[in-house]
């Protein structure tokens, strides 16, 4: 009963944050306003009188596939966190940790500094270098895991996954060092932003991010039995090797996607799965799910934190998350340790 | 039925265990006794397919080595020793969780079934009030009847014991026992366990295996393998004379 509560409390703070993400900006679009443009574009509804084309195409072309994309890479990251931490069975894992978000930021750093576009894929040939980067990273990681130690286990994946996370920033910054002109480019990639994303990013993100995630809830009694150990799953009956590849391969897709298109953002993978755990439990199947509803929204929240604090500039939305997120993260986490 | 069939396995390429033979029959029990560092827990995690072996272990006349993990885990479950909670999850869902294997549909609830067998198994250890409670808000001698719930909840015919009565105080341990041997005597089960309270183990073992620096010493029922020369030659210590003075001593405080 508790838990259906919360449940419900987290939907409607998701549709709270959603419309507030499309509606508060330079220019104010009330919340009656913002559906009454939505369900225009949707069903053909007529526009109420009050609401002028300005703010139909900043709603529509602007603010909403923003707000979107913010939510669903806030999702993805979460979702992702979540994975890598049971996995690894370390609280302080993060979609990062296997060096995702070093092999994507060189694979962005070729395409910034050598300027390269592909002719298929144009625009999307940064997201597409960096996803491939970024998951080549975790592949030969994994791989070199598995030669090292034939029972994969997770202290080796974890000290592996820093020393290739090491070496490949040092590329990164002899990328830097050698084309100096674009470092300021690299450095704000790095930082993650929402700004002047387009519909097209969230047609391409949203399926790989739903088909994920529907992975993922399919092995979610996998991934409650590996919280308790290897030894234990494996005499469950849990093809230790197998899911584990699967499970780390499908969470750095899942990053590899989503900072390929938007820069690396950090803090909402590790914070996020530990408020959900702290009120709904550690089960998984509510774990996942909910991961990705209030890491999508927490992401919402600070990329307008982002764009109005100092508006008409940008802060880097990772700067943002790691500032709201970093204060909160301890409130909820040692306000409820303090209870027990 | 399980053979172990000169098998060799330890760490790191050295062998803890070596030439380790005998053949568990159906509803029979084995107590594996011994110092510590002997091998005990290195025999039960090559029984449990956890360490890779030299030597053969066939299970119902099937080689370990052919068989998929699901298939042995149908088979052989393990009681696990206490381990560190990285997260919480309820009694109920803990041992939900050995039923990992008999669920059916990867995106659907437990069944009836499921339900119904996971509380007979809390019932049986005394644990179905404490079903909705968070399994690090327990004792240590409750988690590890919530990971014995577990283990029958996977419907085994053979269940591996390290040390199962470690946390537990006399009562528990005792009743412990009295369960286990009580499920081995149906449908042809078999345990498989390390106990070092010899007491304890002969209330519930058929056969002994006492090892020694990683050889058997001894196999075979009680009175063949657990010989008042044998055990006092592999302790190091006069066993039964130790036993028999604890016993004079609570014959003392009693009668006082």
């Amino acid at each position: 009963m508790k838990t259906k509560l919360y449940i419900l409390i987290t939907i409607l703070i998701c549709i709270i944050v959603i419309v507030m993400g499309i509606g508060i900006g330079s220019v104010y679009v009330t919340p009656e306003a913002t559906i009454n443009i939505i369900m225009n574009k949707l069903f053909s509804t007529p526009l109420l009188e009050e609401v002028q084309e300005s703010a139909v195409s900043i709603v529509w072309n602007l603010r909403i596939p923003r707000t979107l994309l913010a939510f669903i890479v806030g999702g993805a990251l979460a979702v992702s966190g979540t994975v890598m931490q049971s996995v690894l069975k370390n609280p302080l894992a993060s979609s990062y940790t296997l060096g995702v978000s070093s092999g994507a930021s060189v694979g962005a750093g070729i395409v910034i500094i050598t300027g390269i576009s592909l002719p298929f894929f144009k625009m999307f040939t940064l997201p597409l270098f960096g996803l491939i980067f970024g998951l080549m990273t975790v592949f030969l990681a994994v791989s070199f895991t598995a030669k090292l130690d034939k029972n994969m286990s997770n202290n080796t994946i974890i000290l592996v996954g820093m020393v290739f996370s090491l070496f490949i920033n040092a590329i990164l910054t002899l990328m830097s060092a050698l084309g100096r002109e674009h470092i300021q480019q690299l450095i704000f990639w790095q930082m993650g932003s929402f700004s002047s994303r387009e519909w097209s990013s969230v047609a391409i993100l949203f399926p790989i991010v739903i088909i994920g995630l529907i992975v993922l809830i399919r092995y979610s009694r996998e991934l409650d039995l590996l919280t308790f150990g290897e030894d234990q799953a494996y005499t469950v009956g849990v093809e230790i090797n197998k899911i584990k590849w699967i499970l780390l391969g499908l969470s750095a897709a899942l990053t590899g996607s989503a900072i390929s298109f938007v820069g690396v953002i950090g803090f909402i993978d590790l914070i996020a799965p530990h408020v959900v755990r702290r009120f709904f439990g550690s089960s998984h199947r509510i774990v996942i799910p909910m991961s990705v509803l209030l890491g999508g929204a927490f992401m919402v929240l600070c990329d307008l934190i982002a764009r109005t604090i100092i508006s008409p500039s940008e802060l880097p939305v990772g700067a943002v998350t790691a500032l709201v997120g970093a204060p909160f993260f301890a409130y909820v986490y040692f306000s409820k340790r303090k209870v027990r | 039925m399980l053979e172990l069939k000169n098998v060799n396995t330890g760490y790191d390429g050295k062998d803890v265990i070596q030439d380790i033979s005998f053949t568990l029959n159906d509803g029979q029990n084995l107590c594996i006794i011994g110092p510590n560092g002997c091998g005990k827990t290195t025999l039960i995690k090559a029984i449990a397919g956890l360490l890779p072996i030299e030597g053969q272990i066939i299970i119902d006349n099937k080689d370990m080595r052919k068989m998929k993990r699901r298939e042995i885990a149908g088979k052989i479950a393990v009681m696990s020793q206490l381990s560190n909670i990285f997260f919480s999850y309820t009694v109920y869902e803990t041992v939900l969780l050995g039923r990992y294997l008999h669920m059916k549909g990867a995106f659907k609830g437990p069944s009836s079934y499921d339900k119904n067998c996971v509380d007979k198994c809390l019932k049986a250890v005394g644990l179905l009030k404490h079903k909705d409670r968070q399994i690090n808000t327990l004792s240590g001698g409750q988690l590890q009847r919530v990971y014995l719930a577990r283990t029958l909840a996977q419907e085994p015919s053979i269940i591996l014991l390290d040390e199962p009565t470690n946390h537990l105080d006399l009562r528990y341990q005792a009743e412990l026992i009295d369960y286990l041997k009580e499920w081995s005597s149906k449908d042809g089960n078999s345990i498989v366990g390390v106990l070092h309270d010899i007491n304890l183990a002969l209330k519930l073992a058929d056969n002994f295996l006492v090892l020694d620096k990683g050889y058997i010493k001894s196999y075979g029922s009680a009175s063949k393998a657990v010989t008042n020369d044998l055990i006092n030659s592999v302790y190091g210590m006069d066993v039964v004379g130790f036993m028999i003075d604890s016993l004079r001593k609570w014959e003392r405080i009693a009668n006082f």
